[in-house]
């Protein structure tokens, strides 16, 4: 035990003394935390609030380009600009602005396409109360122009779009209820014209699937981004970690160490313990400046949720992961240089699968079953549990189980590679 | 077995993994109590696997090892306990001070508290380092690296000290004051040393007994003087090449 403290003595002074490696140890995460929050929290800001700069030309100026206009003010999303042709009068004009950046995305409507519209739906309806006449099999075609600019995101395209064609379609909607009413009042005689329902036929509400108790979530940067940029960054342990075991192993102090009395594992066993200490004292920090620091720069506060318990036990089970890891590598290599690059390549690859990156459900299906091998995944999709589906222990037992066989597995390989290579000296 | 021997070796051998020759072949000899003992040979003669072995690193494919009635493959704990060690490389953290390097070390051989402070603020200074003892170790020389080595291995005041080309690469001063520590370590706690080296005029006056040993066995085995009379040469060197040829070795 004594040894053990002597050991962690040691590598607290080694760490203490290394300025860089406890910037890179301690300051890099809450960089990465805050930057990569700030610029995800913008991506959710232009979807939920304002930010898609629409132009809107409406060539209309009736029901159906009014309508447009009035449904497209209310959509929250978007920054609109009505023109009603003044300062847009082709599509070339529009594209130039566009290019120039002004607009992501432009909606052209026609001239009389409320008339055209009317006309359409009066054929029809003239078709079904006389039947002498023929109901024409094509009726003529409003055409709205979509112009997009070519950078846009694809969600906001997509979601303009369908909410054009929802407008369209509870326009047309209205008309054919107004000239179907006037139709049935011309035929039974009356002057009572029906009237069309203020209010839509359907509800809807929309809402997160969290477990029972949690109060209602709203999606955010802060909740995804800290414990996916706080799990990339503990991992990133590996790299001073492993170069720390090789150092020494490749130096005399290896000898030295190995004719001290006592296991030489309990001496890496105190390096280990105080990585694993390192590791916590990151996650704790990048959950204060979730908590305490992102809140004065803008950002939504981050919820840990109510299950501290669980929380700490997949915080210790990810340290340990990281550290068995970082313990795998410092034993699998022999050069400091060699560890490094495998150690950053295999974390990037491991977090990508993992979902740290991008989310997991935009992977094309054999990625999200590679990911499941990732400890990255794991887990993230614990702290998922705790943060956003407000799970508890239960949630996180199989993400908690998986990291700490992981550490199991880590340090029983490096254990074998280890017996081997020491024959070699 | 001699009766005040130190370190008991009784046929000694050692073949690594993969190979067909023996780095070690049935080596049998005593090394006394309190006595400087160099073991002297060409490169890959065996030497690093003999110390090696003596201190644990490696286990000896056949026959028996004792230290100060220890045996190696039963109380190899007991034998660490017992032993200073210091190796041909730099053992030291180069960005720890030099003081912080032997509170680590002798905190690993047991020592504690104020026994620990003392002992290191005794040994800096007796090595000359009353100025510098907190300055990190990569703004020593080389000679200061060295002296630091070198108390890292009888800090905790062994009763055996093993010593891998201890004066390697150091200036005369810094050599004659490291020889001069180790003679005093050995008269005044009679230390028993074993040290390996290529310099065979220092062997020659700092050892009681010298082996030379080459190709894993023992060639010679007696005090200095008695194998330049034996072998009717004018110093040890004379000796050296007499028996281990002038082939020049990997």
């Amino acid at each position: 035990m004594y040894r053990l403290l002597a050991t962690c003595i040691k590598e607290c002074k080694l760490l203490i003394v290394d300025k860089t490696g406890i910037a890179i140890l301690f300051v890099m995460p809450i960089l990465l935390v805050v930057i990569m929050t700030l610029i995800q929290h913008e991506a959710y800001k232009s979807i939920t609030q304002s930010g898609i700069p629409v132009l809107l030309v409406n060539n209309d100026n009736d029901s159906l380009g009014l309508s447009l206009e009035k449904g497209f003010k209310e959509y929250s999303i978007c920054e609109l600009t009505i023109d009603h042709g003044e300062n847009y009068k082709t599509s070339a004009d529009i594209k130039k602005k566009m290019v120039e950046g002004k607009f992501l995305i432009a909606l052209v409507i026609p001239k009389n396409a409320t008339n055209v519209l009317r006309s359409d739906v009066e054929n029809i309806m003239n078709g079904m109360v006389d039947k002498t006449k023929v109901i024409s099999g094509n009726p003529d075609q409003v055409k709205v122009e979509i112009i997009v600019e070519p950078t846009a995101n694809k969600a906001f395209v997509v979601a303009i779009t369908s909410r054009l064609k929802e407008f369209m379609a509870a326009v047309k909607t209205k008309v054919l209820f107004e000239i179907m009413s006037k139709k049935i009042a011309d035929l039974v005689d009356s002057k009572e014209k029906m009237k069309m329902p203020a209010k839509d036929f359907f509800l809807y509400d929309e809402n997160y699937a969290v477990r029972e108790g949690k109060k209602t979530y709203q999606p955010n940067a802060v909740q995804h981004n800290i414990p996916a940029w706080a799990i990339f960054s503990i991992f990133f342990i590996v790299l001073p970690l492993a170069g720390s075991i090789i150092n020494e192993r490749s130096e005399g102090l290896f000898i030295r160490m190995r004719t001290f009395p006592g296991s030489y594992l309990s001496i890496l066993s105190g390096k280990l313990f105080v990585y694993f200490i390192v590791a916590l004292i990151q996650f704790s920090l990048v959950l204060v400046v979730g908590k305490y620091i992102l809140p004065l720069i803008g950002l939504p506060v981050l919820d840990i949720g109510t299950h501290l318990f669980p929380l700490i036990v997949l915080t210790i089970t990810l340290a340990l992961a990281a550290v068995g890891y970082g313990l795998l590598v410092g034993t699998i290599f022999n050069t400091p240089q060699q560890s490094a690059v495998f150690g950053g390549i295999s974390i990037l690859i491991l977090s990508a699968l993992g979902g740290i990156w991008v989310p997991l459900n935009i992977m094309p299906h054999f990625m999200q079953t590679i990911s499941s091998l990732s400890p990255l995944n794991w887990a993230l999709m614990g702290y998922y549990e705790l943060f956003i589906k407000g799970g508890d222990w239960f949630a996180i037992q199989f993400q908690v189980l998986k990291l700490v066989l992981f550490f199991i597995a880590a340090l029983a390989i490096s254990y074998r590679l280890y017996k081997l290579k020491i024959r070699l000296y | 077995m001699t009766e005040n021997a130190c370190i008991h070796i009784s046929k000694l051998s050692k073949k690594y993994p993969g190979s067909d020759l023996f780095a070690l072949n049935e080596v049998s000899f005593d090394i006394l109590e309190g006595e400087i003992f160099g073991l002297l040979g060409p490169n890959g003669a065996g030497k690093t696997t003999f110390l090696s072995i003596l201190c644990g690193l490696l286990k000896p494919t056949s026959g028996e090892v004792d230290i100060c009635g220890y045996s190696l493959t039963k109380d190899l704990e007991s034998i660490k306990q017992i032993l200073g060690v210091v190796p041909q490389d730099f053992a030291i953290y180069p960005t720890l001070s030099g003081r912080d390097n032997l509170m680590y070390i002798g905190r690993m051989y047991g020592l504690k508290g104020k026994v620990l402070k003392d002992r290191v603020g005794e040994c800096l200074a007796k090595f000359g380092f009353d100025k510098n003892g907190d300055e990190p170790v990569k703004n020593y020389s080389g000679g200061m690296k060295r002296r630091i080595n070198l108390i890292g291995g009888i800090l905790h005041e062994p009763k055996v000290l093993l010593l891998d080309e201890p004066t390697v690469g150091m200036d005369v001063q810094t050599r004659a004051a490291i020889i001069e520590h180790l003679q005093e370590l050995n008269h005044i706690k009679k230390t028993t040393i074993i040290y390996t080296s290529h310099n065979l005029d220092q062997a020659e006056l700092f050892c009681n007994r010298v082996g030379i040993i080459d190709k894993g066995q023992l060639l010679r085995l007696d005090s200095p003087q008695e194998l330049m009379k034996k072998e009717g040469c004018a110093d040890l060197e004379e000796v050296f090449l007499k028996l281990t040829g002038r082939k020049i070795r990997d």
